[in-house]
């Protein structure tokens, strides 16, 4: 056996070596929107902000910040510091002075930075998020080598890091970043093949054909509907008591991935989702796209429906103006934002766009209003629905018939049962059975509806309660949030006057050229879906107290360039993964983690730990169960019945699927609100009740515990093992050598090293010698360790 | 109060050794690392003061805001929805009206009504304790305890339907996606045993309450803060036994083996904190296989002891063993036990829509000796001044009847009780009221964090929870979709004072 260094050893000397550095402070220029606007919305808005303003003193504008007060102070004076109370206030140890009252004192650079600013003159800018969008120009930010050769991206990053003196990143090993792209894109691992001619092309082109194969590929679209499916709230249930399944809600999955597979313009797929009813020609998929609509929760028993009606409403609200224009309206629900310029009157003039939406039910779900039987041929969706209601009146009116004629029965005894009653009992049920039969071969998606042309007001809600009283004051019409000055909405009914037109006219604006947020925001979550972390790390809060971008010219190039590619993204998605920035090393350098350590300046690719999904999926794959399949109603992974009994009716709402199809991809997996497969909610599945922007990543014992000892780990490893043996040679005719040697070649995709195989022949040697551990299964144990290492979990 | 955890062990330009290792990976990675990091490795590193905000580990120890009466608290949950005009809050005059049709408004699964038939409470009230306090022959021996118990008659819920009103009471909304009172708690106070976690959840025998897992979700916050399940029979921590065919020993050599590669890994990526966190959780992982085996033998315990809990009956046996395990819990630094009695739906919990006597009884009968013992356990070895116990359900039942027939009594969420006990709680008190009928809560007045209405809103209670544990409650607060969360809503909410001790 190789020497082998003691772990605590190993991990001390790497310790020693990245953090025997002095403590140094870089300064750089207090910038309004970085280090200013965040900090007074975070810090001073609550009491001196938008919605109040404590002693008459508001922050939010440069007016009301530097007028003067009832007092007689200035809080903020241009360019004299010591005339400015803020900053006596910020830094007075007498608590019935000090500022802010309540929470941390501000940090010596912020208030360094507030010293700075108000020193410079104090000037106030619009901000960034709604400035409108225009296309930086890349020459003036590149460095060194000439513009024309160096990809836009890395123009700007090797701005950023110039400006920091950060020496540009070396790039990654070719195994690392292959497998890293792979994973990126797809959400699976590499081939050992792909890994092998990756290596060994030396062709220029090299990278750029591995990067358009991985954008072809079909798994891309399942990766990356991945992320939409955690914005929108994606669920196959409805939570509450119930927790009843949402019928066809799958079709709004698949449609996501063969949106992303096609790369459907992102504006098509805006108003698709938004309004696929309304739009003048209506599709099966455009349909299926306002599924949207119904993947929230929503309790069938509420205790005060008409609260509940605005809940529901409020739930498309926030997840609507989250997901497509990073801003937190929906903390105007109850009064004006707290922090950013959103009135309370913007919230409602919004909901106004989706007034006229019907609930999902009452008490069961209305098939009139949710279900959309999918035309077939030459069928308008408008007759197809025709259809299906006629049978569904048909179906009720049977079901009628046999609730009457059974009640019929129990009321006059046996004497009522006589061959008539029978014969009359035997063919309706015949007929509800056909029918039924029918409904369910029925393709039909989960949509919205609206209730007609004409919407019901909508009225400003004191303190957010519905059953506040209104007034013609409060009325509000449909209308885009006041700070972005847009137009007033032109809103017409479309011809089939089944809806009012209001989504529809959201839609095109929240696409429209006048809005400059979509884009931003677009741009942003692609950064953030390849490089672990937006450009603003809030990326579904682009509002004052979000995080700035860290490459506002960055951002908005990428924003123009979307625009410019026509809204598609797989071109934007070509250019970054083409960059420096993106095949840069993971590897450290202790000066710059000294000066960057959140690596604010990508001086380095941050590595990261695989999602839920690509985990439970690299095990499948890596045991040989995968199963590629695509498309479909879910599937259900075997939950140990000790989780089947936290039901109140245990198994409910969970089936059971073969082998074949429990190993298909994750994201296919059926999310039931109360009841998460226990691998994917270890591993920080979004929670999917609200729109979730940004995964956890925690790390806790019981995730270890479920790697080593869960039901899964332990049958997929023996899978594994029984793999590994038939691959080395046949499981008698394998030496064990070649067995280890070939585990660590499927698990890692990577040649294995020497001490590592006499590391796992140690290992083996042990288990089998000292613990009495059958050969057999010391394979199947060796492929488990293999399944937890942390190489296998990380991505550099 | 134990805080030692919190207190710096070594210091890097004013940060302690853990803030620095969180803050140095500036990821949210999720545990303690002081298995395998202890001793004094760190004592002679020194580490570049960036400016950058630390990011602790979540479930660290830490401070609370202010001294706190509480360190842990047990959370009886009564599921189903117990009715308080049967139980705690005397109605003398609600007897002679039974079978009386009877003018009062009322909510419930039925909807609204304005007069029904008047269902007199089915068991006779007799005074307990120095206090004097009512208490129906349902709890004999809780009874017994009512010095030390402080009941709120006047607690009022927004929903009186079981899905709403559970999140409700578990989580302070009634729309599903928020986190529960337990990982408010853990969240804000951290845990003070790295075995164990720091927020358990028990279950009936009959099985979980509807709505499930949401019922001890985390919501918006990771799933650090979410309750682990414990289980009295078979494998108390689900994945926490290996397989028989995984001996300890073979699991052990092979984490020494993934240890080793693991830090071999670690070698060239050693500014990577999550990884340090995933190597050290295997052994937290362990560590939690070893301890939490021993925090659940019951063996351990005298035959006096278990047979004061009850587990000497089949009848209580099983609620008993609940209790007796809460209690070994807290005093293993684990904070918020939720112990449920009631599961799944209809009779198999407190929900008596129809026949109350029966349904009454039986669940009282499983869980009068139990409580009772657990409460006479805690105050023998002086942890109940540090535990808080609280007993209560979703929402309480109604002074009429729910059908023509029977003695069933429909959801109220207008006005129930709930009780709580030790942990800095006065004993022997009993606070606000309900009306002649216990139909609504009448009293106190407004101001009581339930806007203008009369009674102690849910909100109330938990305020006064993270009160008592050292927690304000208008500032324990977690950023979320653009908003500082918190467990009582935006508007302010004070503790219950008159509980206070």
């Amino acid at each position: 056996m190789a020497q082998h260094i003691s772990p605590t050893a190993a991990f001390g000397a790497a310790l020693a070596v990245f953090f025997s550095l002095s403590c140094s402070l870089q300064v750089i220029a207090a910038d309004f929107s970085r280090d200013i606007q965040p900090l007074l919305a975070k810090r001073c808005f609550a009491c001196h902000g938008p919605d109040t303003q404590e002693a008459g003193l508001r922050f939010d504008t440069a007016a009301s910040a530097t007028a003067e007060l009832d007092s007689g102070y200035q809080a903020i004076v241009p360019g004299d510091v010591d005339a400015s109370e803020i900053l006596s206030r910020v830094t007075s140890s007498d608590l019935d002075l000090q500022m802010p009252p309540e929470g941390a004192r501000l940090t010596a650079d912020e208030v360094s930075a507030l010293r700075g600013w108000i020193d410079d003159g104090a000037q106030w800018k619009e901000h960034w998020a709604f400035r409108s969008l225009v296309r930086p120009n890349v020459q003036e930010h590149s460095v060194g080598s000439s513009a024309g050769e160096i990809n836009p991206i890395d123009v700007f990053i090797q701005a950023g890091l110039a400006e920091h003196s950060l020496p540009v990143p070396p790039k990654a090993d070719r195994r690392a970043l292959l497998r890293r792209a792979t994973y990126n894109v797809t959400g699976l691992p590499p081939s050992e093949q792909e890994v092998q001619d990756f290596v060994a092309d030396t062709s220029p082109h090299a990278w750029e054909q591995v990067v358009d194969r991985l954008l072809a590929s079909p798994h891309y679209g399942e990766q990356w509907a991945r992320h939409w499916l955690d914005l929108v709230r994606y669920a196959d249930t409805n939570s509450y008591e119930r927790d009843g399944n949402k019928p066809h809600s799958w079709r709004y999955r698949d449609y996501v991935i063969r949106s992303f597979n096609d790369d459907k313009p992102f504006d098509d797929f805006v108003i698709e989702q938004l309004a696929g009813d309304e739009i003048p020609e209506p599709t099966a998929e455009s349909l299926i796209a306002t599924g949207y609509y119904r993947l929230g929760i929503w309790d069938d028993e509420p205790a005060d429906k008409l609260q509940h009606r605005y809940d529901q409403l409020d739930d498309v609200v926030a997840t609507t103006a989250k997901t497509f224009l990073a801003m937190t309206v929906d903390c105007a629900r109850c009064h004006d934002h707290k922090i950013d310029p959103i009135l309370q009157r913007d919230y409602y003039s919004l909901l106004a766009f989706f007034q006229n939406i019907t609930p999902m039910g009452d008490r069961q779900m209305n098939p009139d209003f949710i279900e959309q039987p999918l035309p077939k041929g030459e069928m308008t969706p408008a007759e197809a629905k025709d259809i299906a209601r006629d049978r569904n009146r048909r179906l009720q009116e049977a079901r009628g018939e046999v609730k009457a004629i059974k009640q019929r029965i129990k009321e006059h005894g046996e004497q009522a049962r006589d061959e008539l009653t029978k014969k009359d009992l035997k063919a309706w049920h015949e007929k509800v059975r056909q029918l039924e039969q029918e409904k369910a071969q029925m393709a039909a998606a989960l949509v919205v509806t609206e209730y007609g042309t004409t919407a019901p007001d909508t009225f400003v809600l004191y303190r957010g309660n519905p059953h506040a009283e209104t007034s013609p004051e409060l009325l509000v019409e449909p209308a885009f949030p006041s700070v972005l000055k847009a137009a007033t909405p032109t809103i017409e009914p479309p011809e089939n006057g089944r809806s009012t037109g209001r989504r529809l006219a959201l839609a095109k604006w929240i696409v429209s050229a006048e809005n400059p947020l979509t884009a931003r925001v677009l741009a942003n979550r692609i950064w953030q879906y390849h490089f672990g972390r937006g450009i603003v790390r809030s990326p579904s809060n682009f509002g004052f107290a979000g995080d700035p971008p860290t490459h506002p010219e960055l951002l908005d190039w990428m924003a123009t360039e979307l625009l410019r590619q026509g809204w598609q993204l797989k071109g934007l998605q070509k250019t970054i993964l083409m960059s420096a920035a993106y095949q840069a090393a993971s590897t450290p350098n202790q000066e710059a983690y000294a000066q960057d350590s959140r690596n604010e300046s990508f001086w380095r690719f941050d590595m990261r730990r695989l999602s839920a999904e690509e985990l439970r999926d690299s095990v499948h794959i890596v045991s040989g169960a995968f199963n590629p399949k695509m498309f479909g109603p879910g599937t259900f992974p075997s939950i140990p019945k000790e989780v089947l009994a936290t039901q109140s009716k245990p198994g409910q709402g969970w089936g059971n699927s073969s082998p074949e199809e429990q190993a298909r991809r994750s994201v296919y997996v059926h999310v039931k609100r109360s009841l998460i497969t226990p691998i994917l909610a270890d591993f920080d599945l979004a929670d999917t009740d609200t729109t979730c922007p940004v995964r956890f990543v925690t790390t806790q014992p019981t995730q270890a515990l479920g790697m080593m000892n869960s039901e899964f780990m332990q049958q997929q490893s023996k899978v594994f093992a029984q793999r590994i043996a038939g691959e080395a040679g046949g499981p008698d005719m394998a030496d064990t050598k070649s067995c280890v040697r070939r585990a660590i070649e499927v698990a890692l995709v990577r040649e294995p090293t020497d001490d590592e195989v006499q590391h796992g022949l140690a290992l083996i040697n042990e288990l089998e010698t000292t613990e009495g551990i059958s050969p057999g299964r010391s394979l199947e144990l060796y492929c488990l360790f293999l399944l937890n290492l942390n190489e296998f979990a990380y991505l550099d | 109060m134990s805080t030692n955890d919190s207190k710096p062990r070594g210091s890097f330009c004013g940060n302690t050794r853990r803030e620095f290792f969180w803050e140095a990976g500036g990821s949210f990675a999720g545990l303690a690392l002081s298995g395998l990091l202890d001793g004094n490795f760190f004592a002679n590193q020194t580490h570049a003061a960036d400016g950058v905000t630390g990011y602790q580990n979540p479930l660290a120890a830490k401070l609370p805001m202010f001294a706190p009466k509480a360190k842990s608290v047990i959370f009886l949950f009564m599921y189903g929805g117990p009715s308080h005009v049967d139980t705690f809050d005397y109605k003398p005059a609600l007897y002679p009206l039974d079978g009386k049709i009877i003018k009062v408004k009322t909510k419930g699964r039925g909807g609204e009504r304005s007069e029904s038939r008047a269902v007199g409470p089915k068991w006779k009230f007799k005074q307990y304790g120095e206090c004097g306090k009512w208490v129906s022959d349902l709890f004999p021996h809780i009874g017994q305890h009512v010095d030390d118990i402080a009941f709120i008659h006047s607690m009022t819920a927004d929903s009186p339907i079981h899905g709403s009103a559970m999140l409700q009471m578990n989580s302070g909304k009634i729309q599903s996606g928020a986190p529960c009172l337990g990982s408010w708690v853990n969240y804000g106070l951290g845990s003070v045993n790295e075995n164990l976690p720091g927020f358990m959840v028990m279950l009936d025998k009959k099985g979980g309450p509807i709505s499930g897992a949401k019922n001890w979700a985390s919501g918006y916050m990771p799933a650090t803060y979410q309750a682990t399940l414990l289980r009295s029979q078979g494998d108390p921590i689900l994945n926490l036994a290996p397989p028989d065919d995984m001996p300890l020993a073979a699991q052990r050599a092979l984490l020494n083996s993934l240890q080793q590669s693991n830090s071999e890994h670690f070698l060239s990526r050693g500014d990577n904190s999550e990884l340090a966190a995933r190597i050290a959780s295997y052994e937290l992982a362990w560590r939690m296989q070893e301890h939490a085996p021993e925090a659940v033998d019951l063996s351990q315990e005298t035959v006096e002891t278990k047979k004061l809990y009850g587990l000497d009956q089949d009848r209580t046996s099983h609620f008993g063993r609940q209790c007796l395990l809460a209690r070994r819990m807290v005093e293993r630094g684990v904070r918020f036990v939720q112990v449920y009695s009631g599961g799944a739906h209809n009779d198999d919990n407190w929900d008596a829509h129809g026949d109350l006597e029966k349904n009454h009884a039986f669940h009282a009968g499983n869980t009068d000796r139990p409580i009772a013992g657990l409460l006479a356990d805690l105050k023998r070895s002086g942890l109940l001044d540090e535990t808080l116990v609280i007993w209560g359900g979703e929402f309480g039942r109604q002074p009429t009847a729910e059908y023509a027939k029977g003695t069933g009594r429909d959801h109220n969420s207008f006005g129930f009780t709930m009780w709580m006990a030790g942990g800095g709680v006065k004993g022997g008190i009993s606070v606000g009221e309900t009306d002649e009928l216990g139909a609504a809560a009448i009293a106190p007045g407004p101001g009581h964090g339930n806007g203008e209405k009369a009674g102690y809103h849910v909100k109330s209670l938990h305020a006064t929870v993270l009160h008592l544990l050292g927690l304000d409650p208008n500032r324990l607060s977690y950023f979320f979709g653009g908003l500082d969360q918190k467990l009582v809503g935006v508007e302010h909410v004070q503790p219950i004072k008159e509980l206070l001790g």
